[in-house]
């Protein structure tokens, strides 16, 4: 054993609970002159492992190792089981290998021609031999002997040196240069995947010079952490299977795996220089010489998994998801070892690598960016989801960066069908286009790249013959993925299979119209595809099946004769009647049949292809996401089947597909299992808040290999928490594929804005609580701040976060109203019973009332007659409190003086807060009460001729100009800002129209009471109400009448996709966590088709849980997301929530 | 500094009730001078007296508070100015204004309420020999408001 191959001990236990990249840099590496020669050594004799060599190899050995000879490899050493022989003697003294790791000596040796003029990257290692007419040795010779069979099934790769091959034998006779070797790999049973198609010779015991050779495998200790499957040894042999040394680790790493995966042949590598005589560790210089093999080609045998595995697996990477990577790591070192450059394709994309790779061979191609992502998932799975979460989130800045090359604006336009009735804008033309262009699958719309984007072509070179390149051979091209690993000899054509792209499309931009066009545009039906048609059977089959067990007759459904031509829109339940409106609108009458498939009595969908074959009516089917969804479950459930998914969509269109962002949900796993030739996902927001939020609709849209999860995570997601700038580009890449963006502020080719948008005009209304409402809050808030103290004292928040969220709720109720947080309360109970609704009264009740109250002095019951009498004409009468006209004159009965109800109000309040007897402040007469106050209401905006009815329900009580009221109304601040801002809009406008949007149904309640008693017409819009009182709230509050409308939306329900351009005002009552949800509220008013200037007004109570929202609103992360998501697994709050908690309760 | 009731001040300097004047201050606008002529046939006729009257926060659902600057001979108003009058107390009314308590308190002038002294030496004097007392108030009126 010689000494001066002492293995570092140090170096290889150390690292070996360490990542692989570890081990590499520092390991020896010794180089060796170079001398080509020809073979000579005699081919390999007949096994003849003698017993006492076996006992001299494993002199320490446990026994394991001795069925190994049994095995066709020449020499079966375990690596591991050699370690722990030498363990030992590990402390012996190592010259300088580590310290001084040589420059790399493997270098291109003989690349085609082709590639060096197309590839002028440095070479890696900076001492490259001459290459052309290099000799070789006898390979062909070789080949016919070890590889016959197989030999048509190899293409040739290239060859490189690998100059610090070491031996593992003593002694001469082995080989020498310009021997044929050959390149084996000792554990392929493990893998179960056969090396090659190589010789099966056994192990050939030389001379008895052989020692044992385990320092220097310990030397080059495999990378550590490895279990026991992956180590890398490499073991060179002669050609009579003895081996005589082995690759150094940072080559046998990668090349280990491509010989494992059955990827590559080396035949007819040769020994380029040896020492004559050998010693273990000795420098050897090999040439490697590649052939890819056949099966290469084929898709990995671990191929991405379906969606359905990674549902349970989210965030996890597989094992099969190791080994792709592995298996394209592998690749990429090959191929830079070879010098083989892409002579076309995702050649961008590999700037990483050719980085790394300019640094010297001497890399490990484990630390190549695939090995960092491996490690970081590790980290990154450790299961903490909201640390991930945070570092997902994307800024502002970065999805502009995303967008960026989304933003083309010289497209080709195209117009649609004349059976489309409406004109599109210049930019929905430019989006038919594109649309069309992507279905039929023409490539041309954008540009015409023709090849995926994510592959590069790769030219095989030329293979030497006898040392001479056959320059005028025709270059033949393979391709590889670069990100999967995956190899193939086909042309992989850009978008292929993919039919359909995601729209982003900002709110407001006519999104409906587009695809309506599209509809129209492209209309089917298609052909059948050969393998639709076997599925088709199938179907049958399992209808007949079901059929069997039910007693409805679904299906005489007969094989379709031709393909599918329906389109299938996908939208949240309040778009349902939109889109049916917005498609009918855009049609000529009769060319589109929609249908909302939505509530009980859906229709069975299986006759729709076979109806449409009679004319020529494009069938759209519309249905929401919750009935997809209950379908699906319906599906999942034994025996169950449901049409919607068996029919074979033309189309399938997720409306505001956002909505399936979550790929384990109910919903987005219903959309995955549709069938549809061509998939559009249609939102604003495509990327919510995570990049994760994109991987849903690549999955929708079956955009391979995106659309599997965990692809998706190692690729995207982890290299761009890991700050990896190539995770943006693959995005961009992504996206440009399958993306339109469209947005509001986008310009067209000629510089103007696509679209052009009346103005919006913002306004915060800051309001005071009245001292009854500022007492309320206060008690309330005071109680949720000790609360939350104790509680944040005790570190107890996170388990008690339901509770204070209950607590923060209670507190944004309190400024909206106090009856919102009383017991009492819904508001609707202060109403008296034995009133109408609105708390009218008549004039005739009210002298009655005066005659009851036995008004002695007959002067006082005149002054009351004349009142009411003139009640009518005294329109600017004034108020004895605030001399200013009474806008709100209330009279009080029964003196019949009259104040405005504010300061009477005010006055009341005064009094019993002193204790005094509520009382008139013109003639003190009292007790007055609250409720008894009459409130006259005067119509405002006197040319109005005529006050028509304000509802059904009030039909007889306005016939006067004037009308009365109990003052029987609790209102607060919010609700009076908001009438004031009413009746003022409608001085000016005596037939506007506004939307008042509330989170709290229940505040919509009050509100709705309020709008009341104000005689304004009013239309609510919340969740809690069907489809069809949906719809019609809002095609009532659309309808073209003379009088002013008001439509109360609850932000949830309505805050997205509806249409709302014929208001011009929007009221907001309270403010939500996120700025995004407003605005995409308000977007309902302000979008495509708004001819006015929009004004909106917030109503803020000062002082109060409000201002520290919109702090909250401004905290960064609360752009992108919900400040209040709530919790993880453990039911506990995540840091930012607590921060923002903190905002809530802070003393600030 | 906008006041509680819409044109108040300019409607009480644009058109002063008799014998009565009112005046902002220009840095306090809830401030005024004021001055009121002794009613004629009382003991305060011929004399200007000059008062003070501040609109708290909360007018008008609080009254004004007025005070007397000049020394006045009044059963109830005391040393200090202070002004006893129910309208100014607990029988303030929000319709009430600056000018109806001005008039009122000239009205106080004319009509002294011994039975509800604030003063109560003077309404003693007033109550024991009213002619007397009446002679008092004149001479304070000529010593300290007759300028």
């Amino acid at each position: 054993m010689t000494q001066d191959f002492q293995p570092r001990g140090g170096l290889f236990f150390a690292g070996s609970d360490d990542e692989d990249d570890d081990a590499n840099p520092t390991t020896a590496q010794i180089g060796v002159l170079v001398q080509p020669a020809s073979h000579q050594l005699a081919p390999p004799s007949g096994p003849a492992c003698s017993p006492h060599e076996k006992r001299l190899f494993f002199a320490d050995s446990d026994d394991e190792d001795i069925p190994r000879f049994q095995t066709p490899r020449p020499i079966a050493i375990d690596s591991e089981f050699v370690m722990d022989g030498n363990d030992s003697e590990s402390d012996l003294e190592i010259p300088s290998f580590e310290e001084v790791p040589r420059a790399s000596s493997i270098s291109s040796m003989s690349s085609g021609p082709s590639l060096r003029s197309s590839s002028p990257a440095p070479d890696p290692s900076g001492e490259e031999p001459p290459v052309k007419k290099r000799r070789l040795s006898p390979s062909s010779k070789v080949q016919a002997r070890t590889g016959q069979a197989s030999f048509n099934h190899l293409a040739y790769l290239g060859s490189f040196l690998v100059g610090n091959a070491w031996s593992t034998v003593r002694g001469k006779g082995y080989i020498k240069p310009g021997d044929t070797i050959r390149i084996e790999r000792d554990d392929d049973f493990k893998f179960g995947l056969p090396v090659s198609g190589k010789g099966k010779k056994k192990a050939l015991p030389d001379n008895g010079k052989k020692k044992q050779l385990t320092l220097g495998a310990m030397l080059k200790s495999q990378p550590p952490k490895m279990t026991k499957k992956a180590d890398t040894v490499v073991r060179l042999t002669n050609d009579r299977g003895f081996e005589f040394g082995r690759l150094p680790q940072h080559v046998s790493s990668w090349v280990s795996r491509l010989l494992d995966f059955g990827i590559v042949d080396f035949k007819g590598s040769t020994v380029v220089d040896c020492p004559a005589t050998l010693h273990s560790g000795a420098d050897l210089i090999v040439s490697l010489s590649v052939y890819v093999r056949a099966p290469a080609f084929k898709p990995p045998s671990t191929s991405v998994e379906g969606p359905s595995k990674t549902m349970f697996n989210q965030g996890q990477e597989t094992q099969d998801e190791q080994t792709l990577k592995e298996r394209k790591s592998a690749l990429l070192s090959l191929f830079e070892a070879v010098n083989l450059r892409p002579c076309r394709g995702a050649h961008a994309q590999d700037n990483g690598n050719t980085e790394n790779g300019s640094g010297g061979i001497n890399k490990n191609p484990m630390q190549h960016p695939g090995g960092a992502k491996k490690k970081k998932i590790e980290i990154v799975s450790d299961g903490e989801e909201v640390e991930v979460e945070e570092g997902e989130e994307l800024s502002d800045n970065e999805l502009d960066v995303i967008y960026k090359k989304r933003n083309d604006q010289s497209m080709a336009e195209m117009d649609p069908p004349n059976t489309f009735t409406l004109k599109l804008r210049g930019y929905q033309k430019q989006a038919l286009m594109w649309m069309h262009t992507k279905e039929s699958g023409e490539i041309s719309a954008r540009e015409a790249v023709s090849m995926h984007p994510l592959w590069s072509e790769y030219a095989f070179p030329a293979e030497p013959q006898d040392g001479i390149i056959d320059l005028t051979e025709d270059e033949k091209s393979f391709y590889f993925n670069p990100y999967s690993g995956e190899l193939s000899l086909d042309f992989p054509k850009a978008e292929r299979k993919l039919k359909g792209a995601d729209l982003f499309i900002s709110v407001g931009m006519g999104k409906t119209i587009m695809l309506s066009a599209l509809i129209h545009t492209n209309r089917g039906p298609e052909p059948i595809l050969p393998d639709d048609t076997s599925r088709d059977l199938a179907r049958t089959r399992q209808l007949k099946l079901d059929n069997a067990f039910q007693s409805r007759a679904l299906g005489q459904r007969k094989q379709p004769t031709k393909g599918p031509s329906a389109t299938l829109v996908v939208a949240p339940t309040s778009l349902l009647s939109q889109w049916h409106e917005e498609l009918q609108r855009s049609s000529a009458p009769g060319t589109l049949k929609v249908t909302v498939w939505h509530g009980q009595n859906r229709l069975e969908l299986d006759g729709i292809e076979d109806d449409s074959m009679d004319d020529a009516s494009i069938i759209v089917i519309i249905t929401s996401y919750g009935v997809l969804a209950s379908e699906h479950s319906k599906l999942l459930k034994a025996g169950g089947q449901s049409s919607i998914f068996q029919v074979e969509w033309l189309r399938v269109i997720l409306d505001e597909a956002h909505h399936c962002k979550s790929r384990t949900s109910k919903t987005a796993r219903a959309v995955y299992a549709l069938r549809a030739r061509r998939r559009w996902a249609v939102t604003g927001t495509p990327i919510v808040n995570k990049l994760d939020d994109l991987h849903s609709l690549l999955q929708f849209l079956g955009y391979t290999p995106w659309s599997s999860y965990s692809f998706f995570r190692s690729f995207i997601t982890v290299p761009f928490l890991a700050r990896d700038p190539k995770a943006i580009e693959i995005v961009q890449v992504i996206l440009e594929s399958v993306l339109l963006r469209r947005e509001k502020n986008m310009r067209d080719n000629s510089g103007k804005r696509i679209v052009e948008l009346p103005a919006k005009e913002v306004t915060v209304d800051t309001l005071h609580f009245t001292p009854a409402e500022q007492r309320i809050y206060d008690s309330i808030y005071n109680a949720a701040k000790r609360n939350f103290d104790q509680l944040n004292a005790k570190g107890l928040v996170g388990k008690n976060y339901t509770h204070i969220l209950a607590m923060i709720m209670r507190l944004r109720r309190a400024v909206l109203h106090p009856d919102l947080v009383t017991d009492t309360g819904d508001g609707t109970e202060t109403e008296p019973s034995g009133h109408s609704k609105d708390g009218a009264i008549d004039v005739d009740t009210l002298m009655n009332d005066i005659s009851e109250h036995g008004l002695s002095s007959g002067s006082k019951a005149a002054y009351a007659e004349s009142v009411l009498a003139n009640l009518d004409m005294s329109n600017d009468a004034e108020c004895p409190i605030c001399l200013d006209v009474m806008q709100t004159p209330s009279i009080i009965p029964p003196c019949m003086h009259q104040c405005c109800k504010e300061c009477i109000m005010s006055y009341l309040a005064t009094c019993t807060d002193k204790g005094e007897m509520p009382r008139c402040p013109t003639c003190s007469h009292g007790p007055v009460k609250e409720q008894d106050l009459i409130e006259v209401l005067r119509p405002s905006g006197q040319d109005s001729p005529h006050q028509e009815s304000t509802g059904d329900e009030k039909e007889g009580t306005s016939t006067s100009e004037v009308f009365l009221r109990r003052n029987d109304f609790k209102s607060s601040t919010k609700l009076d800002a908001l009438v004031q801002n009413l009746r003022r809009l409608r001085d000016q406008d005596p037939y506007f129209r506004a939307v008042v949007f509330s989170q709290f149904t229940s505040f919509l309640s009050l509100i709705s009471v309020a709008l009341d008693r104000e005689r304004l017409s009013w239309y609510r819009f919340d969740g809690s109400m069907d489809l069809k009182k949906r719809n019609a709230a809002i095609s009532e509050f659309k309808q073209n009448e003379r009088k002013p409308k008001v439509l109360i939306v609850s932000l949830k329900a309505g805050g997205v996709g509806l249409n709302l351009t014929s208001a011009n005002h929007v009221f907001m009552m309270d403010c939500w966590w996120n700025a995004a949800t407003e605005n995409q509220a308000i977007d309902r008013v302000h979008r495509i088709g708004q001819e006015k200037t929009v004004y909106v007004k917030h109503f803020i109570v000062d002082h109060t849980i409000e201002g520290r929202i919109l702090q909250i609103q401004k905290r960064k992360t609360a752009i992108v997301k919900e400040a209040f998501r709530g919790s993880d697994k453990s039911g506990k709050a995540d840091p930012e929530s607590l921060e923002n908690l903190k905002v809530i309760f802070g003393d600030n | 500094m906008a006041l509680p009731k819409a044109g108040e001040t300019e409607r009480l300097v644009a058109d002063p009730a008799p014998g009565i004047t009112a005046a902002p201050h220009e840095d306090n606008l809830r401030y005024f001078d004021v001055t009121i002529q002794g009613p004629d046939g009382s003991p305060f006729q011929q004399g200007v007296f000059h008062l003070e009257l501040f609109l708290p926060e909360e007018y008008p659902m609080s009254p004004p508070k007025v005070r007397f600057l000049t020394k006045i001979y009044h059963p109830n108003i005391d040393k200090l100015g202070r002004i006893c009058l129910d309208i100014l107390k607990d029988k303030w009314s929000p319709a009430l204004q600056i000018r109806t308590v001005l008039l009122s308190i000239q009205a106080l002038l004319s009509a002294p309420n011994p039975d509800d002294p604030l003063a109560t030496d003077v309404a003693k004097h007033y109550k024991e020999d009213e002619k007397d007392a009446q002679r008092v108030s004149r001479e304070w009126t000529e010593k300290y408001a007759s300028n």
